[in-house]
Order: C-alpha cells, then sequence, then structure tokens
C-alpha cells in the first residue's frame, strides 16, 4: 500500500514536470518556428523582445492570455468548449510513452525519464494521436459556421487516409523489434537503425505526419487563402491559441519524437557527451526532425484534398504494405 | 469559322516518372529555401534604421521658395505677384489643379492687394485624396510644387491629413537644403542601401 502511494506520488511529480517542460518548449517551438519562417523568407523574424526576440513567447502567452473570450450564440457549447480541449490534452498525453532516455542513478535514486513503459506504448500513442484529431473536427462542426464546418470535414477526409497508413507504416519497426513497447524498440537497435530496411515506412510516416499535424502540404483544414482560418475561426483567446500549440508544435514534437525512436534509435548514439549523451542524441535527431518538418512547412504550397486523399490511397498505403513486405524479407535473411 | 479572338493552346507539362516518385520538385523547392535560410536578411529594423529614398521619390508635397534659383517664367509673373524673399513660390495659377486626377483635393486661394498685385492667400492639399502620380509636380509653370522625400505622412486624424501653405514652404525649404545639388537620379548612395542591396551598376 505505501509502495503503491509512493508510486502514484512520484509518477504525478513527474507528470506535472512532463507537461510543464511541454508548456515551456511548446512556447520556445513557435519561436523557433517563427525564426526560420523568416529566415527562410531572408527577414529576421521576432527581433525586439528580448535579445533576438527570445521573450516572444511569454509577450504572446500574456497577449492571447488577455484577450477577450468570445463565444458566438449560435455554437453548440458543450462541444466548443470541449473541441479546444480534445485537440490539446490528447497530443500532450501522448508524452506519457515516449522515453526520452535511459533510467540514469541520480543522488542514489533510480530516475527514469519517461513516464510509463507500457508494453502497447505505440498503440497508446497511435490512439491518442487520433482522438486529438478529433477534436479539430468537433471544432469544425461546433463552431456551426461554414468554414470552420469545412475545414473540419477536410480534416477529417485526411485522417481516414493517412491514420491507416501510420499505422502500416509502423508495423514494420514493431515487426523488427518484436514489441509494441517504445522503450524496447530503442533497446533493439542497438546495431543498426531501423531506417535501413525501413525506408519506405519513413517516408510514409513523413507525409503522415505532416497530415496529422496540419504542416503545409496538407493545411487544408486551415487553407488561410480559402477558408479564413478553417476550423478555428470562430475560436478567441486562449481557446484558439490552444488550437495551433496543440497541432503544430506539441503535436509535432511528439510524433517527430515517435519517428525519431522507431527510425533513428532513439537515444542510441556514441557516448562522446559522458553520462548525458543519451538525452543529448535523443533531442539533437529529435531537433533535426522537427526542423525538417519546419523546412517542409515553409517551402511547399498546399495540395488539393482530392490530391491528398489520392496521395493516402494510391500511393502510401501500397507503399506501407510493400514496406511490410520488404521488412519480412529483411527479417527472414537476416534473422 | 473564323475565330474572332485567337486562343493558343498550351500543353501542362507533365512530370516524368523519375520526377514523380522521388518527389524531385519537393527538393528543387526545398534547396531554395535553404539557400535562403543562410542567406543574409535583407530587412531593415524600421523606427530605429530609415533608408532615405531616392531624390526622384514621389512623397508629401512641398513648395519650393523664392531663393534666387527661379525659372525665368517666375521673374516674368513676379512683377504681378507679391511674394518675399523666403516665401512660398506659388502664383495661383491652379495649373496643378487643371492637372490633377482628383481636382478637389485642391483647395487654392488668392487675393488682390491694394496695390494691385497678387498674393496667395490659402493652398492647402487634402493627402487622403491624393495617388501621389507627380502631374501636379510637371504642370507647375515657376517649379514650385515638388515631391519629398518624406513619406511618413500618417496621421490620427483626418484634418492632420492636409498640408497647408506655411508647412509646404518649410518642408520644401529644409528638402532644397539637404538634396538640391544631388543629380536627379532614381536610386541613392546611402551606405545602409549599400550594404543591403549592393552597388547598382547600371547607367
Amino acid at each position: 500500500m505505501e509502495e503503491l502511494i509512493l508510486t502514484s506520488i512520484a509518477i504525478g511529480i513527474k507528470s506535472v514536470i512532463f507537461i510543464i517542460g511541454m508548456f515551456l518548449l511548446a512556447a520556445y517551438l513557435t519561436w523557433i518556428e517563427r525564426k526560420f519562417a523568416g529566415h527562410v523568407q531572408q527577414r529576421p523574424g521576432p527581433l525586439h523582445v528580448g535579445w533576438h526576440g527570445l521573450l516572444q513567447p511569454i509577450a504572446d502567452a500574456l497577449k492571447v492570455l488577455t484577450k477577450e473570450d468570445i463565444v458566438p450564440s449560435g455554437v453548440d457549447k458543450v462541444l466548443f468548449y470541449l473541441a479546444s480541449l480534445l485537440a490539446f490534452v490528447p497530443a500532450i498525453m501522448i508524452l506519457a510513452v515516449v522515453p526520452f532516455g535511459q533510467p540514469v542513478n541520480l543522488f542514489g535514486f533510480e530516475i527514469k525519464p519517461y513516464i510509463t513503459d507500457l508494453n502497447v506504448g505505440l498503440i497508446l500513442a497511435l490512439a491518442f494521436g487520433s482522438i486529438s484529431i478529433y477534436g479539430v473536427i468537433f471544432a469544425g462542426w461546433a463552431s456551426n459556421s461554414k468554414y470552420p464546418m469545412i475545414g473540419g470535414l477536410r480534416k477529417a477526409a485526411v485522417l481516414i487516409g493517412y491514420e491507416v497508413a501510420l499505422g502500416f507504416a509502423m508495423v514494420g519497426p514493431i515487426m523488427q523489434a518484436g514489441t509494441f513497447s517504445l522503450k524496447g524498440i530503442v533497446e533493439a537497435q542497438q546495431g543498426l537503425w531501423f531506417i535501413i530496411p525501413n525506408i519506405l515506412g519513413f517516408v510514409v510516416i513523413l507525409f503522415a505526419i505532416l497530415a496529422e499535424t496540419g504542416r503545409t502540404p496538407f493545411d487544408v483544414q486551415e487553407a488561410e487563402a480559402e477558408l479564413v482560418s478553417g476550423y478555428n475561426t470562430e475560436y478567441s483567446a486562449m481557446k484558439f491559441g490552444l488550437f495551433p500549440l496543440a497541432e503544430w508544435y506539441i503535436a509535432t514534437f511528439v510524433l517527430s519524437a515517435i519517428a525519431v525512436i522507431l527510425f533513428f534509435g532513439g537515444w542510441n548514439g556514441p557516448h562522446i557527451f559522458g553520462p548525458i549523451s543519451p538525452f543529448v542524441w535523443f533531442f539533437l535527431k529529435l531537433a533535426m526532425m522537427f526542423m525538417f518538418f519546419l523546412w517542409v512547412h515553409w517551402t511547399l504550397p498546399r495540395y488539393r484534398v482530392d490530391q491528398i486523399t489520392e496521395l493516402a490511397w494510391k500511393v502510401m498505403l501500397p507503399l506501407s504494405l510493400l514496406n511490410i513486405l520488404v521488412v519480412a524479407i529483411w527479417i527472414m535473411i537476416f534473422g | 469559322m473564323d475565330k474572332m479572338v485567337k486562343i493558343k493552346y498550351l500543353e501542362r507539362p507533365k512530370l516524368s516518372n523519375t520526377e514523380r516518385i522521388f518527389f524531385l520538385d519537393f527538393i528543387k523547392g526545398m534547396k531554395v529555401t535553404i539557400k535562403n535560410f543562410f542567406r543574409k536578411t535583407i530587412t531593415t529594423a524600421y523606427p530605429y534604421e530609415k533608408l532615405t529614398p531616392p531624390k526622384r521619390f514621389r512623397g508629401t508635397h512641398a513648395h519650393r521658395v523664392r531663393d534666387g534659383k527661379e525659372p525665368p517664367s517666375f521673374n516674368v509673373l513676379l512683377q504681378f505677384m507679391e511674394i518675399k524673399e523666403g516665401e512660398s513660390r506659388c502664383v495661383a495659377c491652379y495649373m496643378c489643379q487643371q492637372a490633377c486626377p482628383v481636382p478637389t483635393l485642391f483647395n487654392i486661394e488668392a487675393e488682390q492687394l491694394p496695390n494691385g498685385k497678387k498674393r496667395v492667400k490659402r493652398f492647402d492639399m487634402n493627402l487622403l485624396n491624393c495617388l501621389y502620380c507627380g502631374l501636379c509636380v510637371d504642370a507647375c509653370p515657376v517649379d514650385c510644387i515638388i515631391m519629398t522625400d518624406s513619406y511618413e505622412s500618417a496621421a490620427y486624424t483626418r484634418k492632420d491629413c492636409t498640408i497647408h501653405l506655411d508647412d509646404m514652404s518649410e518642408r520644401g525649404f529644409d528638402f532644397d537644403k539637404r538634396r538640391y545639388n544631388e543629380p536627379d537620379r532614381i536610386w541613392i548612395d546611402d551606405e545602409a542601401r549599400e550594404k543591403l542591396w549592393g552597388q547598382i551598376k547600371w547607367s
């Protein structure tokens, strides 16, 4: 009994640390994105609030929190409030199963840099990722307005196409590791990273993450040139702020983490940074992955909805199935 | 049947299979953006860093003053006018208003003094209606109305967007003091500009 209470307290503290850390990180991911977008267009991005705009996220947070929160009279109130939370909470809950490194011994305590190590971790992450997208669809429905409605329906169409491909693309690494536990998958990549036979799966996962998080080639759900702002047109203040925070930053970050774990060996790497080298490697890979998504986002124009679904069903799904075949042959040959 | 309007039909460029499989156009685009990412930014930190526009820039209007550099036509008109040294050279000929696409933005009034001479009493321009085409500048027979390099013309009220005789001659005096001798051209030898866009070689 006493052990149960202690474990719950420890996990509670750890969760709070993870959530607060994720909030701060997401705030600064906005800064990174704005800087990146600026330099891609040969302008400096945020510059005046703090050194090179470093305090800009704090100023933005203050602004968005003190704005008037307008709820239009025609909306479905329950869903309208629920949608912003439904987009945000599951996205941050994926963190529960994402391991950031191996357990380390600090001052005699064993500190595990993950909340739990479930044996179905990957499935849980996939499930939470899908629920997070329901937030967008509900937001479109609850707003009772045509632009959010179209945005929500488009997101639903994209979701149906890419969830399938995403699930199948994850099968390759699972087959090789023989486990759904993300920690187990990383530990199975001590030698060769799973990118080698799974290159097709990796391509599918890249496209699927772009589609799931609504980043540019697939940002049809907000499509500012056509749909005003898409699903979040009727939202204001922090409820509005939660959507991009959840979709563009937390979801992209967490899904990048999963992609790194699945294909790039997680925290595996030469021990050249001493005891913290697993963390350094993991965050280095994660940062590269995130920057890659930013790079794609600020380069490409938007696909049409029919092209997106066509790509999902005609290209990505067959590719992910082909990937399973390739990995199966690889396992038969190399064991 | 012969069509009135001839239409030229063009084939849409087709992607080759290699381009389609490896997303080559994605890669092309991403090469461009990453090249730009490592380039120097070309912006200025505006309120703290202001570029001087070239001399031929069409900014807020101004009046040249009587300073002895007038064209000969002015000296002919001067015997009918009451204009002191350092005052606006305007002779109230209404040429600028005639040339203007929006003539109502001018409000020019002149009066006859007891000694029979003409004096300009009012010269207002409502810049809210102005489209900065510069036709008034071309029309002026005494080289009076000019356009300066001042471009910060925003104001808090509509009333403040109207410019008057006094501030126009003041602005013209200031502009001529700074840039009268500069050759009339469309670029400038500004260090800040050179730093940003490099030296302009042509002409």
